[in-house]
């Protein structure tokens, strides 16, 4: 594969304000088809905004974005989520009156290039997708009903049956002990291994070292580093913008 | 309103005009401070409680028989007619907020809506039993009374319903922005559960609420009572008409509800001066599709 | 299951053979009720599956119910090409109207939708002062029998839409948007899409029971053809029954039609304000229906209203 087939997304010069207030500027960078990218900041960063700038959730106020050859930044949302782009919501959006199984068989019936259209084929690969995310057991209890980790797994589950090629994760493992972190990171690094590019936020370092093949931080809206994870994360104006705001 | 313009000689024709227009506008200023004030109460608990009340105009209703029965049947003065009557329409609205509405509070806004629309037909149902269906006016002893500005008539009780629903919207606005009361309002409003850690109980703020929404609405029915007649079905109109001028307000913004009531009287006046008083619907329900469609940034936050 | 299906099917064969049963006024409320139950599964297809509740559909009824009148008394068009005028008519103005009001979410489309509605009619009745169609007379057909089996053909057909709603996928995609449209946007669901052909589907079917109801009637006139208390009728019926549910509408717009013609015969005053206990009883004790009660209460008993309460209440 080319250079440039081997680039999957990329972003440019991008910007976003709201009424004054600058949330992101001067975003430049690449995602290589497969690699894993943590995204670390202090919160406020702009870490999220990125995110739904990229899955469409947002508009750029300036810049381009890239998917696979493709300029995608006035693309609505469903139809970057068609060209496989899937995320999941650090305020998880479930369907609540829906049953798990229910929630993540939607997911499979639409996603990249249209989805699955055979309801009852979806419904299997449903639960594939569930048992995959150990959400087997659960899967036909209402969403609502679901505790905190549960939740994170079936946010997790309903992005994966987007068949994505480009997985946004946001803050997933926040509010999971140290276990639940062992198993989402194996289960994040399992995806990876299906060939998936995955763009993950997080603030569990441990989990961000064993995951991330690139680091990209930001702060204030704006990217300082960028890099092998080891070197940024000792660099010292890293170091300072976390330390910082403990201040 | 007859077309008097079109008949007229064309000198004497501006004249007339101008006075004519001045008139109108006067009479659909005044009108249009007592929408406000009708609307005050409707926008709150919508704001506050999520709750689009479609039984509000029964509830004007039911406020203009209290008055009625109060002055004309048990002989109390006016002026203590009035607040009693926002007293009695208080506790009303209270029990009803605590022991039924809040029982359904938190399902889906198409339940409320519902709700509310069952209440009407029993309230207007009711006093269609209890009052019969005649219209009754509310004549208070300065009822025919009018005083003159630049040539323009403007009747006592127009005008002094006019001042009331200022004074009662400013009131309101004062409360939930000076009261302990009021802040306890605004909290729930935003966040119910940040609300419950400072100690506010919502149940009761919640009736608090809809007691307040009642009191209002029921006081600008007697004076309504007292501007024109009740019977009971002229609350079909007024809640619509409410909810017109609430979405122009803002909701919970007292002083802008009245400018939404302003607005709403006037352009009532100038249709039926121009277009016929047939249109007057037409605009009004125009005006609030109209509002939705073009502004529905602010409305999203609201949802 | 197929115990069901048949007795299903023996149902409708009943309701079918009831023209040649039932007296003249047992017909009558039967056609009528026929067709107010059409239009409680129209609004079902856009308000409990999609979640937008529709108090405009009264919009589309009138639209159907004029377009075929012009088509067959001004034109002398056949019924069936009537017919499809004012369906046409209504899925047309559904579009266009739909694609600016459905932007709004929850009570605000509810009420942009019934501001519309409460337009229509004020503009319609103002054509009627100043003399403009007073009213138009359809051609005469004799024989209620038809007309019901008519109505009874259209709410069947209206129902295997609802069920195909159910089991397709893009009635999950609508589900999927009244239980979060952001979710079901960012899922690969186009929305705008999705929500103005509900709309269009269920004005389709709003204007069919216009139309058919102007050819039944015979004459029409402005008010009545766009009465809007008519959405509050279906929307009461369908909520009532069950929305997003596929017999829901049916259900309770034969039970409450049924208790409503019972109660007619008595005061009517009374039957009014029972009926606005009923509703208000039925919000606080079954908010999703009778279907759903009863699928609950066989599943949980009494635990099913305690339930219920402890999650809606404050």
């Amino acid at each position: 594969m080319s250079a440039e087939e081997q680039t999957i997304f990329a972003a440019r010069d991008l910007s976003k304000r709201f009424r004054g207030l600058t949330a992101l500027s001067g975003i430049n960078f690449q995602l290589k088809r497969g690699e894993v990218l943590g995204l670390i900041g202090p919160n406020g960063a702009g870490k999220t905004t990125l995110i739904s700038l990229i899955s469409g959730t947002l508009a750029p106020s300036d810049g381009e974005l890239h998917f696979e050859g493709q300029r995608i930044d006035h693309m609505p949302a469903y139809q970057r989520a068609q060209l496989g782009i899937g995320r999941t919501f650090q305020v998880m959006k479930p369907f609540p009156g829906l049953s798990a199984l229910e929630n993540v068989t939607v997911a499979a019936l639409f996603g990249t290039a249209g989805g699955e259209h055979n309801r009852k084929k979806a419904r299997e690969q449903a639960r594939e997708w569930l048992e995959f995310t150990g959400l087997g057991h659960r899967a036909d209890q209402s969403a609502e009903a679901l505790g905190g980790p549960d939740r994170k797994r079936l946010e997790l589950a309903k992005a994966l049956a987007l068949k994505p090629k480009l997985l946004l994760l946001d803050e997933v493992m926040a509010g999971l002990n140290a276990v639940e972190v062992q198993e989402v990171v194996g289960l994040i690094l399992k995806i990876r291994d299906t060939g998936v590019t995955i763009l993950v936020i997080e603030h569990v370092i441990k989990a961000i070292r064993a995951l991330a093949d690139r680091l990209l931080v930001l702060h204030h809206g704006q990217q300082i580093a960028e890099g092998n994870p080891h070197e940024v994360l000792s660099q010292p104006n890293v170091i300072e913008a976390y330390l910082g705001r403990r201040r | 309103m007859p077309a008097v313009l079109y008949q007229s000689e064309h000198s004497e024709q501006s004249e007339i005009g101008v006075q004519l227009f001045g008139q109108v506008l006067v009479n659909g200023v005044l009108l249009g401070g007592l929408y406000g004030l009708m609307a005050l109460g409707m926008g709150l608990v919508w704001g506050v409680l999520r709750i689009v009340n479609l039984a509000h105009g029964a509830i004007i209703m039911l406020g203009g028989y209290t008055v009625y029965y109060l002055y004309t049947g048990a002989g109390v003065d006016i002026w203590l007619a009035l607040p009693l009557t926002m007293a009695i329409m208080f506790c009303f609205g209270y029990v009803l907020q605590r022991y039924l509405l809040n029982l359904i509070i938190r399902s889906a806004m198409l339940n409320t809506l519902l709700i509310t629309f069952g209440l009407n037909v029993v309230f207007v149902y009711m006093a269609q039993l209890a009052f019969s269906a005649d219209y009754r006016t509310i004549n208070p002893p300065f009822a025919g009374n009018n005083f003159e500005v630049l040539g323009i008539t403007v009747p006592v009780v127009q005008f002094g319903a006019f001042v009331i629903a200022l004074g009662l919207a400013a009131a309101l606005w004062l409360v939930l922005e000076r009261s302990t009361l009021g802040r306890a309002i605004r909290a729930t409003a935003q966040n119910l559960t940040a609300a419950r850690l400072y100690g506010v109980n919502p149940k009761s703020i919640y009736a608090v609420t809809f007691g307040i929404g009642t009191a209002l609405a029921g006081v600008s029915g007697g004076l309504f009572g007292m501007v024109s007649q009740v019977s009971p079905y002229m609350g079909l109109t007024l809640t619509a008409k409410s909810f017109v001028v609430a979405i122009l307000g803002g909701l919970d913004n007292p002083l802008g509800v009245i400018l939404g009531g302003l607005v709403l009287g006037i352009a009532e006046a100038m249709t039926a001066l121009y277009l016929g008083p047939t249109y007057t619907d037409v605009i009004s329900f125009g005006l609030l599709v109209l509002i939705l469609v073009a502004r529905p940034a602010v409305l999203l936050e609201k949802a | 299951m197929r115990v069901r299906v048949v007795l299903l099917l023996l149902f409708l064969a009943l309701l079918a053979a009831l023209p040649w049963i039932g007296s003249d006024t047992v017909i009558q409320f039967g056609i009528n009720t026929l067709l107010l139950a059409t239009l409680a599964q129209g609004w079902n297809m856009i308000g409990g599956f999609t979640g937008y509740p529709s108090f405009g559909n009264s919009v589309f009824y009138g639209l159907g119910t004029y377009g075929t009148a012009i088509a067959m008394s001004n034109y002398g068009l056949p019924f069936p090409v009537g017919l499809a005028c004012g369906a046409g008519l209504g899925v047309v103005c559904a579009v266009i109207f739909g694609l600016p009001i459905l932007r709004l979410r929850g009570p605000y489309f509810a009420i942009a939708t019934l501001g519309l509605s409460a337009v229509m009619a004020a503009i319609v009745s103002n054509l009627n002062i100043a003399g403009n169609n007073i009213g138009l007379i359809l051609p005469l057909f004799r024989g209620d029998a038809l007309f019901y089996e008519l109505a009874l053909g259209v709410l069947v057909l209206a129902t295997l839409t609802v069920f195909w709603l159910s089991k397709s996928r893009f009635g999950a995609g609508l589900v999927a948007i009244r239980e979060n449209e952001d979710a079901a946007a960012v899922m690969g669901i186009n929305t705008t899409l999705y929500k103005v052909c509900a709309l269009a589907i269920s004005a389709f079917f709003s204007a069919l029971v216009g139309g058919i109801h102007a050819y039944w009637i015979t004459f029409i006139d402005p008010s009545s053809a766009f009465d809007a208390s008519l959405n509050v009728k279906m929307v009461i019926m369908a909520v009532f029954g069950g929305p997003g549910t596929v017999f829901g509408p049916i259900v309770g717009t034969f039970i409450l039609s049924a208790i409503s013609e019972v109660l007619a015969s008595s005061v009517s005053t009374v039957a009014s304000l029972f009926f606005g206990i009923v509703i208000v009883l039925a919000v606080v004790f079954m908010p999703k229906g009778l279907v759903d009660l009863v699928a609950g209460f066989r599943r949980s008993g009494v635990r099913y209203f305690i339930e219920n309460m402890r999650r809606y209440r404050i």
